[in-house]
């Protein structure tokens, strides 16, 4: 089964440059310590439950959910805890960590579920720590009591961020685990239909899905996979600004996060490992590694035969990533990939004047005019900045950013101009 | 070992600035080239003065700049790195839309240092000017001096043997033809064989791979020279009323519209931000220079292009995309 996308408005053709394709999911060897941040979502940061010294099994529960919007974390290794300290997080700040040391094989996972009614499943996936995979990391036991009915279970395997292939190496191989989660999804829902989005250059998930669930092949362009737009392509139901998806019947969850969802309740499984992509230029190979949540970043490098001549280290994908300024920084939950970027591959020219040409404009998603926020922003007025540009509708895709040919900052623009508006309000 | 650490996003476009206008002078090379075959070395003359005077305009300008900051020599070479081709591209088009006259060497001279110097850099460089810089010169000269309404037409192909006082005497070809005078089929029009006008502009089919060549490149999109061609042809046959080929070819196909629609109003510094926006602009443009057309008896396009540059300020709010997902009844605010 498949169903027809509805066009686009704005996006970008990028290309792919999927270098890990072809890589099946291989586990990270090598981890003797893991250093897990209490800090791996959206909201209040879960409160450890253990002191050093402790002895963990993997899978026990390290910190507990202390908020509405929160999340429990378990234990990624067996082991001893080493310490419960603040850490750097690779971004230039720290968070508190759980650090443990890996001994033994000892597992503690929850009792597997069969036939689980709606609110058993709620209560597994708040259990078992589930956030949004896809990157913003929110509490998924609280995505999943959306306030409005919901008819739709969208499933995103959009994968538009170029370099990545975390998910689109989970759908290659694990289609079946997945439409399992789905329908868990589905029922914790109350959903009758259940969608997944598809960009057209996996047609191996393409095809392994068509069986299974309504497939939407997705046109290769970015932002396809951002939360408002795949709701549209795939529904054609338009998000309003400022709502969420649940707002038009349709909750979106990323793939990643659906075979999570089997895992916890088929296998009592809480969320500890997720595929993460190593990939750029910068690194000797490029692989999909399964690794444990609060792997070090330096054991994926060394896993991918280390680094060689890298400029740039980025966390998660090269629009919307984070640069990283060292190897400090840890494999979380929502993390779907670490890029060694080389110097051919990303630049660093300097800005030159903008030119007016427009493309910012005639490539973004929401149809704001970037340059316009960009030189409001620049002259500090930001309320100019909202009513010419319209900077708070944006969705910081970059994807103005990256088409610009006078190399404007316009996305830090346009985040200076939210903050500044964000502080007035 | 240190990284780099920037804002996202990570990896970019390789379409520059610099690039872009590298583009737009591959575009203009058609028409620089025909120039030269159909008027001779006269034409050469006056491309060369132009955009060597427009380079060395914003240079000096530059130098000037950054003279109080730096060491000479720093200096300089600050202004080599800085240096993005857009002088070269405004030179280039003024030159390209003046007549061919070597004895006025002084107009293409000046003509590129007004351009370049008033009209550019004293509105703080590039993307910043408010008007059409070679727009701008070409009026400044077409005000300034009386030479500048002598065309010739090229020495070439049928016309060699003909009387050439008719066509030297005064106005390009479009203005012959709006005042009635005896014509040249639209095949002369169009490959500009014969044909009075401006260097660059006699030569259509020259003005035509060019267009096609910016529109493959995406530098420009292809249906706005269209959106001011093709309206101010309509116009121009209404207000006629006479609907035929030969009205339409001259209409089409003389004087500086063409030329004027692929790379003077595409200019983006001086054109509106969005794609709505744009498409009215370029209408708007069309129409304004049909209806003067007929007024003026004369081509217009620099002109109305100026006017149609001060209306961006105003067409540029109103024609503000609506941000996806905002409902009509919040408005467009």
């Amino acid at each position: 089964m498949s169903v027809r996308a509805k066009r686009l408005f704005g996006g970008v053709k990028i290309p792919s440059r999927k270098l890990s394709a072809g890589s099946p999911i291989l586990p990270l060897e090598g981890v003797e310590e893991v250093c897990i941040p209490v800090r791996q979502h959206i909201g209040a940061p879960a409160t450890p439950v253990v002191q050093a010294g402790q002895r963990v099994k993997r899978g026990e529960l390290i910190a507990k959910s202390s908020a509405p919007i929160s999340a429990n974390i378990h234990a990624s290794v067996a082991g001893t805890v080493k310490a419960v300290e603040e850490r750097p997080d690779g971004k230039g700040s720290t968070v508190l960590c759980v650090v443990l040391t890996r001994e033994g094989e000892e597992e503690a996972f929850l009792p597997p579920l069969t036939n689980p009614s709606k609110e058993e499943i709620l209560a597994r996936i708040e259990e078992a720590g589930i956030v949004g995979m896809g990157g913003a990391g929110f509490p998924s036991h609280v995505k999943l009591r959306p306030s409005t009915p919901v008819d739709t279970l969208l499933l995103n395997g959009a994968e538009c961020e170029p370099y990545l292939t975390c998910d689109d190496a989970l759908m290659r191989s694990h289609c079946d685990e997945i439409v399992r989660g789905a329908k868990y999804l589905a029922a914790a829902l109350g959903a009758e239909r259940i969608l997944i989005g598809i960009e057209k250059n996996k047609p191996e998930a393409i095809s392994a899905f068509s069986g299974a669930l309504e497939v939407v092949p997705l046109k290769k362009k970015y932002p396809m996979g951002s939360e408002k737009h795949i709701v549209y392509t795939c529904t054609g139901r338009k998000i309003p600004l400022g709502k969420l998806p649940a707002a038009v019947g349709v909750d979106v969850q990323n793939v990643a996060t659906a075979f999570a969802v089997y895992e916890a309740i088929e296998k009592g499984k809480p969320l500890i490992e997720r595929v993460v992509t190593l990939s750029g230029k910068g690194a000797k190979e490029q692989k999909n590694l399964l690794c444990p949540v609060g792997a070090p970043l330096s054991s994926l490098i060394r896993a991918c035969g280390g680094e060689q001549g890298a400029v740039k280290l980025v966390a998660g994908g090269p629009m919307t990533g984070t640069a990283l300024v060292g190897e400090e920084a840890v494999v979380t939950k929502t993390s779907s990939g670490f890029l060694l970027l080389s110097r051919g591959e990303t630049n660093a020219e300097k800005p030159t004047a903008c030119i007016n040409c427009g493309r910012c404009g005639n490539v973004c998603p929401m149809k704001l005019l970037p340059m316009q926020i960009e030189f409001y922003t620049e002259v500090k007025d930001y309320e100019a900045a909202e009513k010419y540009g319209g900077a708070t509708s944006c969705i910081e895709c970059g994807a103005c950013g990256y088409v610009c040919p006078a190399r404007r900052p316009l996305l830090q623009s346009i985040r200076a101009a939210k903050a500044a508006l964000r502080r007035k309000v | 070992m240190s990284y780099l650490v920037s804002p996202p996003p990570h990896i970019r476009t390789p379409m520059s600035t610099k690039r872009i206008m590298l583009d737009v002078l591959i575009a203009l090379l058609p028409a620089s080239i025909a120039g030269i075959v159909l008027f001779g070395w006269q034409a050469a003359v006056v491309l060369g003065i132009s955009v060597v005077s427009a380079a060395a305009t914003e240079l000096v300008w530059q130098l000037i700049a950054k003279k109080f900051r730096k060491r000479p020599k720093e200096a300089f070479l600050a202004c080599l790195r800085e240096f993005d081709f857009t002088s070269l591209v405004t030179g280039l088009i003024l030159g390209l839309s003046l007549p061919a006259l070597a004895e006025a060497w002084y107009a293409p001279l000046l003509g590129s240092v007004f351009a370049v110097g008033a009209v550019k850099m004293l509105f703080g460089g590039t993307g910043k000017n408010v008007v059409n810089p070679a727009a701008a010169g070409r009026v400044f000269l077409f005000l300034s001096f009386a030479v500048m309404m002598r065309y010739p037409a090229p020495n070439f192909g049928a016309i060699a043997s003909s009387d050439l006082s008719s066509l030297t005497a005064g106005a390009t070809q479009l203005a012959t033809a709006l005042q009635g005078e005896p014509t040249l089929s639209a095949l002369d029009l169009f490959l500009g064989t014969g044909v009075a006008g401006c260097i660059g502009e006699t030569c259509k089919l020259a003005v035509l791979v060019g267009y096609i060549y910016l529109s493959a490149r995406g530098i420009v999109k292809w249906y706005l020279p269209l959106l001011c061609v093709c309206p101010a042809v309509l116009f121009g046959m209404l207000l006629e009323w006479e609907f035929s080929f030969l009205l339409m070819a001259q209409l089409g196909l003389s004087g500086g519209l063409l030329f004027g629609a692929v790379f003077m109003a595409t200019d983006y510094v001086t054109s509106p931000k969005s794609r709505l926006a744009n498409i009215v602009y370029f209408v708007l443009l069309g129409l304004l220079i049909g209806g003067l057309r007929k007024a003026a008896g004369i081509e217009v396009f620099s002109f109305c292009l100026l006017l149609m540059n001060f209306t961006v300020f105003l067409i540029d709010p109103i024609f503000k995309p609506r941000p996806f997902g905002k409902t009509k009844k919040e408005g467009n605010k």
